[in-house]
């Protein structure tokens, strides 16, 4: 069966004059064609597209009407007391609707003007399209009743029919506005009457459609992507986006200009892109993770296919470990976290993968000096199965063999990723798809350790939509990390150790639209398997004694309601709650301490044994999702929020960035899960006739619970973790100042931020003290952050982008003295974090050249040239002290010591 | 990674204005009968080239559980040492120290937790094994190092937490016939932290702890070696001590450095619990074993390869003799014309530069 499109397609191309469209003549035999095969007939021989649901013309018999020669007469014919209508569109494309017609006008809406005269529709008129077009949705006659209606539908990416989450569907007049959803659904309450809604997004063409709206009713939207934007749009809908979002500090990535951005090495890099947005922070470069508010790295939940991944990077930071060709949506939730997230305390950054191809086979691949990607999509089955993979991998141990240098041929780095995932649309009402991911990393510098890291996930969903205003998703996901790390430098203590988090999730979600609410609502389960360590010897030589930390396990599992209400049009309302639920299960052995002492094995008192699946701690709590938007004129709004989150999983590191020897570790009988509560205000407004949108905002933030740990403890093999655990709370502030030109040829942004973010022992006992109880500054404690970038689109083939960083330098101990105890010189340390390295600052810049563009058939090549740190500058990573020759002699390590060139070749096919 | 991306390491001079200085206490007594230290000294300032700053004048008072209390005498700036007929450690007795410091100096009065002389067990044996430090390759004969094992046993299981600290004494034999002191021996104290945890084993048992490692980049092991170990049992909380220190201090240079921490000692200021007092005031039983190694090792390095800078012939008259030149060797007699070998170096011609002549009382040569 041919399938047509599933859904009712309006595309209405409003441009200001239209070109005059070529006469359809029905020159073929139609006879004992069914409608299918007469539309097949027909866009065989026109470059035309026929819009329809099967199920509207099953009963249609074109052999009714003969030697008809004309597509008007012919469907005017054929529709007749059918309640279908049609409207044939500049392009030639025949669109056809059930219950409701399409009408064109000559004109606009006048001035004033918000209900529309009344029309009669009983029979089609010849479609002259000259003007705007207008859609009538509901009946005409239910115009004069009281209340708010509601239009609501799909948005799809017209090439590749992909849903497309976070389109702006806006109503300029009323200032009136909602977003698609991750299933490209939008539902937005209107009064009746006539209103112009733009459709806009980043990287894609701007849609208007001025509707008559009687009653509820759907309309579809399929849009366009532009590779690179022209023209500069004058009115832009999307500007209105940080207007309609209720939460505070909610960031897109916008994949366009992403793609333009300079690079390290030749590759886009997710993770850096994300740390050019304001409040986010790294440590430091070649650092795996990133600081979001004031949180430590292990508070971001990063979801891949709704699924977590534990490791983020390859070469511990030096990339980002997920390829950019396979994301369709980036969006950072660095406050106002939605119900529907969990488990983490400081940010969500949530990876929306692509989906395949449904119409074609296409593809992309590109090469850089370090590495090599290709991404293949298309349909199975067309518009059904779908499938899309990507594979990313390194030769830099051929590089590293080509340079001639001892120290550099001993290293060995490689890393490769690969990403798969195939869709099924089993029908128009359930979808399902299976997708995988996997990383792996191995490299050893100029030692004889070798560590070795592996990500693996697989993520099965299945969105069933209970009618157009309902839906569910249902995924169950596992996400596998490990590593090993092993060393021969002496056969005798040869050694292999081994660190796994292993989690397996089962989620249920369900959106319903209902007036002016949208409610989520749905379940969580998640169950962990930690493996802290095993340590065994590598070969038969060693002494080595295996050893292995004991298992824990844990069931997280978490009920979320959430409702977004439009109270009026000028505020609107989303609560939440979500009540998340942590139990340890045995088999556990665990240490009670005696309370007035130290934690040390001389104040052990007890020993608990916990038999398998024997619960051994429960941690429950409320978790409130609260954020109001409130409309303080045309162009400018004011947000609050404030919402609590609760995290059950920590990183066990005393290294100021993510290394390679950190685990994870589930809260347990000791160990209480973090809360994290932030309270946000932010203030939104559009300047410069809507070209240039400024925010600020304003946050807040406390954690309790946060983990820390004794000067010089020891994590790796430590059976007994809690005794050098330093119980820490972190308070963080901040403001964040952002002007942003986000469209045209011409783009910038510039962001200031001032944030703080300080830590404070709360322990009892002197060795559980740093800085003598007192506040002092977090490891990525960087004040002040600003950060400039600048995209110049000269044309089509050439584009130019520069990107600017300066922060403040990050905290670090200093040695203040030295003295010898048994001929041993010995340095003391100042107070943690007393002093800074010196201040952090980058310029990048990269020029893009693409290839003819005049049709994406044909390969499209492009290249980006690209400088990382053109000033050269030797940009302090850490600043290390070492006992040499009975003296103390500090150096300072710098990561990239001067600029960078690369130059990546791509092509999409 | 760090090279292909141009990165570097460069010195770097920290500014701090950190003028604080501390006191330093470094104590350990044990339960033999002997002379036992107490050192008093203050911090340095980084960079400071001078390698200690004594703390003369102060009370220092060693007491006990049983109500007994010691006043020590300093015997040298800063040292303060116990009566060998009134002191000596016993095992089982909880002993705290008490400095009181000279009104005119920046302290004040200070004080240590109260410790415990736990008994050791004795060191069951020392050996060594050769190690292969290179291969021979076509061009080059092979090397070979020494590494030293260690075991011990605490049978009654009262001892979990180890320390070692060793003494190393060497003879060194000059190789010039006419040397001003040919033959010495040269002493040296560990300076790396051994210690070692049990308290995870089934049983306290130690075995081939590696103690010491000599590479063939030292003249240690060409004549006759010697080590001492001395064996100390600690408590969890000078265990904990001891392992920080080491990991701060041996531990750093690369992308993932332990956050370096300031460590708690033992001791504490009365008046201002605020101060900072570094150093540790150990208590334990000590147990020692010695080890002689003399056999041979290839590929050892010679520190006198280079001595040679002149050869002076025909008696001719040597400026500076034995100030700034001294002989080596010289022609056998008759040979004509007759020469003497001469250096810059005094090293090369007096062993007693790096060590002592006097033979020390437990050297015994093989056979």
């Amino acid at each position: 069966m041919k399938l047509k499109i599933q859904i009712a397609l309006l595309t209405l191309f409003l441009s200001g004059t239209l070109l005059a469209q070529e006469e359809i003549k029905i020159s073929w035999d139609y006879k004992n064609q069914t409608f299918n095969e007469f539309v097949a007939s027909a866009e065989s021989l026109y470059n035309i597209k026929f819009y329809y649901r099967d199920e509207w013309v099953r009963d249609l018999r074109p052999g009714d009407f003969p030697g008809i020669t004309s597509l008007n007469q012919f469907l005017d014919l054929l529709f007749r007391n059918k309640s279908l209508y049609y409207l044939i569109d500049n392009s030639g494309d025949v669109i056809i609707t059930s219950n409701f017609a399409i009408r064109v006008e000559d004109a606009g809406i006048k001035s004033g003007q918000t209900y529309l005269a009344p029309t009669e529709y009983a029979t089609q008129e010849k479609q002259v399209l000259t003007g705007n077009a207008f859609v009538d949705i509901g009946n005409p006659a239910d115009r004069n009743k009281p209340g708010n209606v509601t239009i609501s539908g799909y948005i799809t990416n017209r090439d590749s029919k992909e849903p497309v989450s976070g389109v702006t569907v806006f109503e300029q007049k009323l200032s009136a506005g909602t977003i698609s959803n991750e299933y490209g659904f939008y539902s937005l309450p209107l009064p009746r009457g006539a209103h112009l809604i733009q459709f806009s997004f980043i990287g894609m063409k701007e849609n208007q459609v001025s509707v008559n709206l009687y009653g509820s009713g759907e309309m579809n939207m399929e849009m366009t992507s532009t590779l690179i934007p022209l023209k500069e749009t004058v009115v832009s809908a999307q500007k209105n986006v940080i207007f309609q979002r209720y939460e505070v500090g909610v960031e897109k990535v916008n994949l366009t200009s992403f793609r333009l951005m300079p690079t390290s090495m030749g590759e886009s890099d997710i993770i850096k892109n994300v740390l050019l947005m304001p409040g986010v922070q790294s440590v430091g470069e070649g650092s795996a993770g990133f600081n979001v508010r004031g949180g430590s790295s292990d508070q971001n939940l990063i979801l891949m296919y709704g699924a977590p991944v534990y490791n983020t990077s390859h070469f511990f930071g030096f990339f980002s470990a997920v390829n950019s060709d396979i994301m369709r949506d980036v969006t950072l939730y660095k406050g106002g976290i939605p119900a529907r997230y969990g488990g983490r305390i400081s940010s969500v950054l949530d990876i929306t993968g692509k989906e395949g191809n449904r119409k074609e086979f296409a593809g992309n691949a590109g090469i850089s000096p370090i590495t090599t990607h290709l991404m293949v999509t298309g349909p199975i089955k067309k518009d059904t199965i779908t499938y899309i993979v990507t594979g990313r991998t390194t030769y830099s141990n051929w590089v590293l063999k080509m340079i001639n240098n001892a120290a550099l041929k001993k290293s060995r780095a490689s890393f490769y990723d690969l990403n798969a995932s195939i869709t099924y649309d089993v029908n128009k009402n359930n979808k399902i798809d299976l997708a995988a991911y996997m990383s792996h990393d191995a490299f050893r510098f100029n030692s004889d350790t070798v560590y070795s890291y592996d990500n693996n996930l697989i993520a099965l969903r299945w969105r069933h939509f209970f009618n157009s205003r309902f839906f569910a998703q249902f995924s169950l996901n596992n996400s596998n990390y490990r590593y090993d790390i092993s060393s021969e430098s002496t056969p005798s203590e040869a050694f292999i150790l081994s660190h796994r988090i292993n989690s397996t999730g089962l989620k249920a979600d369900f959106n319903l639209y209902q007036g002016r609410n949208e409610i989520n609502y749905g379940a969580e389960l998640t169950r962990y398997s930690v493996l802290p360590g095993n340590y065994r010897p590598a070969s038969d030589s060693s002494f080595v004694i295996a050893r292995t930390l004991q298992e824990e396990r844990a069931l997280e599992s978490a009920l979320y309601f959430e409702d977004k209400f439009t109270v009026t049009d000028y505020l609107s309302i989303n609560g939440g709650i979500r009540f998340s639920t942590f139990m340890g299960f045995g088999p556990a052995e665990f240490m009670v301490y005696d309370p007035n002492y130290p934690k040390s094995s001389s104040t052990v008192t007890d020993t608990l044994n916990f038999r398998a699946n024997q619960i051994y701690r429960t941690y429950m709590g409320p978790e409130y999702r609260v954020s109001l938007n409130f409309r303080t004129s045309q162009n400018s709004s004011l947000k609050l929020n404030y919402n609590r989150t609760r995290q059950y999983l920590h990183l066990l590191s005393n290294t100021t960035s993510i290394s390679p020897t950190d685990t994870w570790q589930l809260s347990d009988y000791h160990l209480k899960p973090q809360i994290g509560d932030q309270f946000a205000i932010g203030y939104y407004r559009m300047l410069s006739r809507n070209n240039i949108q400024a925010s600020a905002e304003i946050y807040y933030k406390e954690i309790k619970n946060m983990v820390d740990f004794k000067g010089g403890a020891n994590l790796v093999m430590n059976d007994n973790v809690e005794r050098d655990l330093v119980d820490v709370k972190g308070r963080a502030y901040g403001i964040e100042l952002l002007l942003k030109k986000d469209e045209g040829r011409v783009r910038w942004s510039l962001a200031y931020t001032y944030s703080r973010s300080m830590l404070k022992t709360t322990g009892r006992f002197s060795d559980e003290v740093i800085n003598n109880g007192k506040w002092f500054p977090a490891n990525y404690d960087r004040p002040h952050d600003f950060v400039g970038t600048f995209n110049f689109l000269f044309s089509r083939r050439y584009s130019f982008s520069a990107n600017y960083t300066y922060t403040t330098g990050r905290p670090i101990t200093y040695p203040v003295s030295t003295y010898n105890l048994d001929d041993m010189l010995i340095v003391y340390y100042s107070d943690r974090n007393k002093y800074r390295i010196p201040d952090y600052m980058r310029l990048d810049l990269s020029i893009k050249v693409g290839g003819n563009l005049r049709s994406h058939k044909i390969a499209n090549p492009y290249w980006v040239f690209s400088i990382y740190n053109v000033l050269g500058r030797q940009n302090v990573y850490s600043v290390y002290f070492k006992n040499e020759n009975k003296g103390i002699n500090g150096y300072k390590l710098s990561v990239f010591g001067k600029a960078i060139p690369s130059l990546s070749f791509n092509f999409d096919f | 990674m760090l090279l292909l991306t141009g990165g570097c390491i460069t010195q770097f001079v920290p500014e701090t204005e950190e003028t604080q200085i501390s006191l330093v206490v470094e104590g350990l007594i044990t339960d033999q009968h002997e002379v036992n230290t107490i050192k008093l000294s203050r911090s340095l300032p980084l960079g400071s080239r001078i390698t200690a700053k004594p703390v003369s004048g102060c009370e220092v008072i060693l007491s006990d559980d049983q109500g007994n209390s010691w006043k020590l005498r300093e015997h040298g700036a800063g040292i303060y040492i116990t009566d060998t007929a009134e002191f000596r450690g016993i095992v089982g007795r909880k002993y705290k120290l008490t400095v009181h410091a000279n009104s005119d100096l920046n302290f004040y009065s200070y004080e240590s937790l109260p410790m415990e002389m736990k008994p050791v067990p004795p060191i069951d044996s020392i050996y060594y094994e050769k190690v292969t430090i290179r291969e021979r390759t076509l061009y080059r004969g092979p090397a070979e190092g020494c590494q030293i094992y260690l075991d011990a046993r605490d049978p009654e299981g009262k001892c979990d937490y180890f320390r070692w600290d060793y003494t190393e004494t060497w003879k060194i034999q000059l190789p010039f016939v006419m040397p001003l002191n040919k033959i010495c021996w040269v002493t040296e104290n560990s300076t790396a932290i051994n210690i070692k945890n049990t308290s995870l084993l089934a049983s306290t048992r130690i075995v081939k702890y590696p103690i010491r490692l000599i590479t063939n980049q030292t003249d240690r092991l060409t004549n006759r070696y010697s080590l001492l170990v001395t064996q100390y049992s600690l408590d969890e909380e000078e265990f904990k001590y001891w392992d920080k220190l080491r990991s701060i201090t041996e531990d750093v240079g690369s992308l993932y450095d332990i956050i370096p921490a300031s460590i708690n000692s033992n001791i504490h200021c009365i008046e201002d619990p605020g101060e900072k007092v570094l150093g540790y005031f150990s208590v334990s039983a000590k147990s020692m074993k010695r080890i002689f190694i003399e056999q041979f090792f290839a590929g050892l390095v010679n520190p006198y390869v280079s001595c040679v800078t002149d050869t002076v012939y025909n008696n001719d008259p040597i400026p500076n003799l034995n100030t700034s030149k001294w002989i080596l060797d010289a022609s056998p007699f008759r040979v004509i014309p007759s020469w003497v070998t001469v250096t810059d170096y005094k090293g090369c011609a007096d062993c007693t530069v790096r060590g002592t002549k006097i033979k020390p009382d437990f050297w015994v040569e093989d056979k």
